[in-house]
């Protein structure tokens, strides 16, 4: 329903961090599972894709004069379980296979794509994107120089190789432990993910990069019953790893998680509407980060112009206490990169240092307008879509304060602890993000529960009212995805315990 | 492009019938999909793609699973389907899990909807070149312009399924778009942003792209000075663009699904006054020329009117047949496609008149809904209402409350629903809503 795809595009504004999409209860693809014997290289070993047929479309694509140009391999298998009602009797798999052509001449992108990896269908393609450009220099490409995938996430045993009769009982004991928890839970829902992605990058300047990027992640939803009342919360757990990875302790903390958060509704009231201080407790809070300057901080919008902070770099943004760093080299993280999908080896960028703005995330197209090397931030959702600046994992670094200095510190505020989503203007530079569950602070002491606020911020200042950080910084390990422009990437985020001087809380009026 | 999608369909039906399933239900899809951006004066990017799909649903031994591929070579595709029923096999059996019957898809319409308009596949680079300028050019009248990005989106879509129990039919569709964000600079480092887009089935159905531009341009310069507004309770008047959205989350739960899991808090409200009097929502798939019209679901069941909310009370919810039977619910269809909310009498003007003092909506930013119980919280951008006429703009702030007593404080609806989405909805007006702000 790509129509509707659009719809839902066009009717979005800025960027959005999201949470899956099973709470909304809509009709979501739940799905399976198995071994799909998928060769290491398929573009190789299916269809013959060498480096002569890949120097061949890459001619074709360059035809017509060319800055820069990429093909991007792509094949994915994802398997899908769905636990609901004591079984597991609905599995989905999705196969998606084709190669993105890109050619950038100047500011100009011609773009298309093919799943038909023969040679006449990628060389139509070709033509197709390289229409854009109108130039008679042709360019050569490069002889390409292979590199060797790196050792980011590494597995032992392929997702292919993973049986159902594996995963199944792994949902069970999930299920069975959530319902032991509690006797007002009422129904358990276990979803299962696992990905086996391979990539094959080559660019007209000779670079040419395999990765396979493995992936998984598992979610459990509780419903919960007090007399005429029903709540429900959820938990998940995500990263590129393999199955051995769903250790008992990882799993019971995460279905203690779930049920935790599911028990508290019942007691949880809506805060006081209105500005106060926000303490945000150490992991997922990271989303303050995705949103009140990472988005904001990738540089296709500042070579527009067109982000808040375009015009800051060098300039102090907070206290010397804040570092914001966006890293893809932390090991089997869910945002974590080999290679970004430009071929550029992932990297660490420091977003914030010491308080002073450092450097945007980079792209090919980006960096060269500004003259700096790419930072390895160019993603794409798929072989759908042409690349641009992402984040992968974003952190704030240790501060010198405690988290009870911070708690101690608020004579009326709230800590926010869990979250569903958040976005951001990137002009304006107002953020969002919805607090599922946290808890009121009176007189520097954690009272009452509260529940489905959202709170509001501007990015610039919120950085500027950041008065203390805590030493407790932990990633989340949550399944976060990003989406900008319509496209959806794998994150990850992490920050210590924080405090906000100042944001604007969802809530009831008292008066 | 003329492949036999229909035959595709079968064969991979045929194919899962050999490898032992009981039913099987295949979807073909195809689509030609082009985008032109132009920014601040230049063609910026070109995107021309023609994408395929196979999805395929496996009943057998009283199991199910559903697949699909972007493969579509005859040898690999033969083994996924195989491995598809293999799969299928290793799962728990579940009575529910059943082909969609003969009678839910016998006698669906044969209408035309007129969805297809061969003028764009017929559309020239010239033509949306032409288009991409004529929206740059108005969108730059202002001298606070930093940039603005224009863009023109058409393609066609074609969709075929077959099944092992007579099904057997496609739909096909057009759609052409186009429109211009905008920035705009602001007090200090900050920016305005807005924009405006329009499109539909048929070229002949676009507006001027003159007033594209101008109407994205116009709203961002409304955004210009924008301010936190105060913490109070009082009325909102949600314009029709945003209150299509607002209608979504309303709707999230209302189905079997989040039904029969326990987790909507439509449940106990089925059948009853659930919401304001002023409230009815039809689902409507057979609107001529409609942006989610169809003649059938994605599950085959024959398309038809459906009454949600009528005068405030609940008469349907969206039932699939799985969840259907699973929670003894006759299936209605599991999916949405128009939605239209019945408009009142006043226009956008009027209505701010009557409100006389509250706050007017004209986005929202992030913020989300619990569906087991309605409790919802949404950033906004807008505008006071002062003296019954639009105010200065304000942002920053959140609205928060429930979808159930939010609804039932729908005091008055507009004459304007708004055309460009599939949820057609004309400004609404709340009363005593919880606003934060400074």
């Amino acid at each position: 329903m790509k129509r509707r795809e659009f719809l839902g595009r066009a009717a979005a504004s800025g960027a959005v961090l999201t949470m899956p999409a099973f709470l909304s209860g809509c009709g979501v693809q739940q799905a399976t599972a198995v071994a799909g014997k998928t060769p290491e290289n398929p573009f190789m070993e299916w269809f013959g894709v060498d480096q002569a047929t890949t120097a061949r479309v890459m001619s074709e694509l360059s035809a017509n004069g060319a800055d820069a140009a990429d093909l991007y391999f792509q094949h994915s298998r994802t398997n899908y379980l769905v636990l609901e009602d004591g079984i597991v009797s609905s599995a989905s798999s999705t196969i998606e296979q084709g190669v993105g052509l890109r050619v950038v001449v100047g500011e100009q992108t011609g773009y298309a794509f093919t799943e038909d990896l023969t040679l006449p269908s990628m060389l139509a393609a070709a033509k197709t994107a390289a229409a854009i450009a109108s130039g008679n220099t042709v360019v050569a490409p490069q002889a390409f120089n292979a590199k060797g995938a790196g050792d980011l996430y590494k597995t032992s045993v392929p997702w292919s190789d993973v049986g159902i009769d594996q995963k199944l009982p792994l949902m069970k004991f999930v299920e069975s432990q959530a319902k032991s928890m509690d006797e007002a839970v009422e129904k358990v829902a276990v979803y299962w993910a696992d990905q086996d992605e391979r990539v094959m990058i080559a660019t007209l300047d000779g670079k040419l990069v395999t990765d396979h990027r493995p992936m998984t992640r598992v979610t459990v939803t509780v419903t919960a019953r007090r007399g005429e009342e029903v709540q429900s919360g959820f938990s998940n757990i995500a990263a590129r790893e393999e199955f051995g990875w769903y250790t008992e302790e990882r799993l019971n903390t995460m279905v203690k998680e779930a049920v935790d958060r599911t028990m508290v509704l019942f007691d949880a009231r809506r805060p006081p509407a209105g500005e106060m201080p926000v303490i945000l407790a150490s992991g997922a809070s990271g989303i303050l980060l995705h949103e009140a300057i990472g988005h904001g901080m990738e540089a296709d919008f500042n070579r527009k112009g067109t982000s808040i902070y375009s015009d800051m770099i060098g300039k102090k943004v907070a206290e010397p206490f804040v570092t914001v760093v966006d890293q893809a080299t932390i090991p089997r993280e869910r945002g974590a990169l080999n290679y970004d999908d430009e071929g550029n080896k992932a990297g660490r960028t420091v977003l914030v240092e010491d308080g002073i703005l450092k450097s945007y995330l980079h792209d090919n197209i980006s960096a060269k307008q500004y003259g700096l090397q790419p930072t390895g931030s160019g993603r794409r959702e798929s072989y759908k879509y042409a690349p641009m600046p992402r984040m992968s994992c974003t952190f704030m670094e240790d501060g010198p304060h405690t988290r009870d200095e911070i708690i101690a510190a608020v004579d009326r505020g709230i800590i926010c602890e869990t979250y569903t989503n958040g976005q951001v203007q990137i002009g304006a530079g107002d953020y969002t993000f919805y607090v599922k569950n946290g808890w009121l602070v009176e007189n520097g002491k954690v009272t009452a529960p509260i529940k489905d606020v959202n709170i509001i911020g501007n990015g610039p200042e919120s950085l500027k009212r950041i008065t203390m950080v805590a030493n407790d910084a932990r990633l989340d390990t949550g399944g976060w995805t990003c989406g900008k422009n319509g496209q959806s990437v794998p994150v990850s985020q992490g920050i210590p315990s924080v405090l906000v001087s100042k944001m604007t809380v969802g809530g009831e009026n008292v008066s | 492009m003329s492949v036999d999608l229909k035959a595709r369909a079968a064969q991979a039906v045929e194919l899962a019938g050999q490898a032992g399933a009981e039913d099987a239900w295949s979807t073909v899809t195809q689509s030609r999909d082009v985008q032109f951006e132009y920014r601040d004066g230049n063609l910026e990017k070109v995107k021309d793609t023609t994408s395929q799909s196979l999805g395929i649903r496996i009943y057998a031994g009283g199991r199910y699973s559903s697949h699909s591929t972007t493969d579509l070579d005859p040898e690999r595709l033969q083994d996924f389907i195989s491995e598809a029923v293999a799969i299928t096999a290793a799962l728990e059996p579940d009575e529910y899990r059943r082909i969609t019957p003969e009678a839910l898809f016998r006698d669906r319409p044969a209408a035309d909807l007129d969805l297809v308009d061969t003028s764009v596949q017929a559309l020239e680079r010239e033509q949306r070149i032409a288009w991409c300028q004529a929206l740059d050019e108005t969108a730059h009248q202002h001298e606070q312009v930093i940039s603005a990005t224009c863009g023109v989106y058409d393609g066609t879509q074609r969709s075929a399924s077959a099944s092992s129990n007579g099904f057997l039919d496609e739909q096909r569709s057009t759609y052409c778009w186009f429109g211009a964000s905008v920035t705009l600079r602001d007090q200090g480092d900050k920016r305005a942003e807005d924009g405006f887009y329009a499109g539909g089935a048929h070229v002949a159905d676009l507006p001027d792209p003159e007033a594209v531009g101008k109407e994205a341009l116009a709203r961002t310069v409304s955004r210009l000075g924008s301010e936190k507004g105060p913490t109070v309770k009082t009325s909102m008047v949600v314009d029709a663009r945003a209150a299509a959205s607002l209608i979504s989350r309303l709707l999230g739960p209302a189905n079997a699904r989040s039904v029969q899991q326990d987790r909507s808090f439509w449940t106990p409200l089925i059948g009853e006054q659930a919401f304001s009097k002023n409230l009815t929502v039809v689902d409507d798939p057979l609107i001529v020329r409609g942006l989610a019209s169809r003649r059938y679901d994605s599950e085959g069941i024959s398309a038809r009117a459906l009454p949600i909310v009528e005068d405030g009370v609940i008469s349907n919810i969206y039932v699939d047949t799985y969840y259907g039977r699973k929670g003894d619910m006759t299936p209605t269809t599991g999916s949405p496609s128009n939605r239209i909310v019945r408009p009142g009498d006043l226009s956008l003007s009027e209505l701010l008149s009557e409100v006389g003092e509250g706050v007017y909506v004209t986005s929202w930013l992030g913020g989300n809904a619990d569906g087991t119980t309605g409790d919802f919280s949404l950033g906004l951008r807008g505008h006071l209402i002062e003296n019954g006429e639009v105010g200065r703009p304000v942002g920053e702030m959140n609205v928060t409350g429930n979808l159930r007593d939010l609804f039932s404080r729908l005091e008055l609806i507009g004459n304007d629903p708004y055309p460009y989405s599939s949820t057609l909805t004309p400004s609404l007006v709340f009363s005593d809503v919880d606003f934060s702000g400074a």
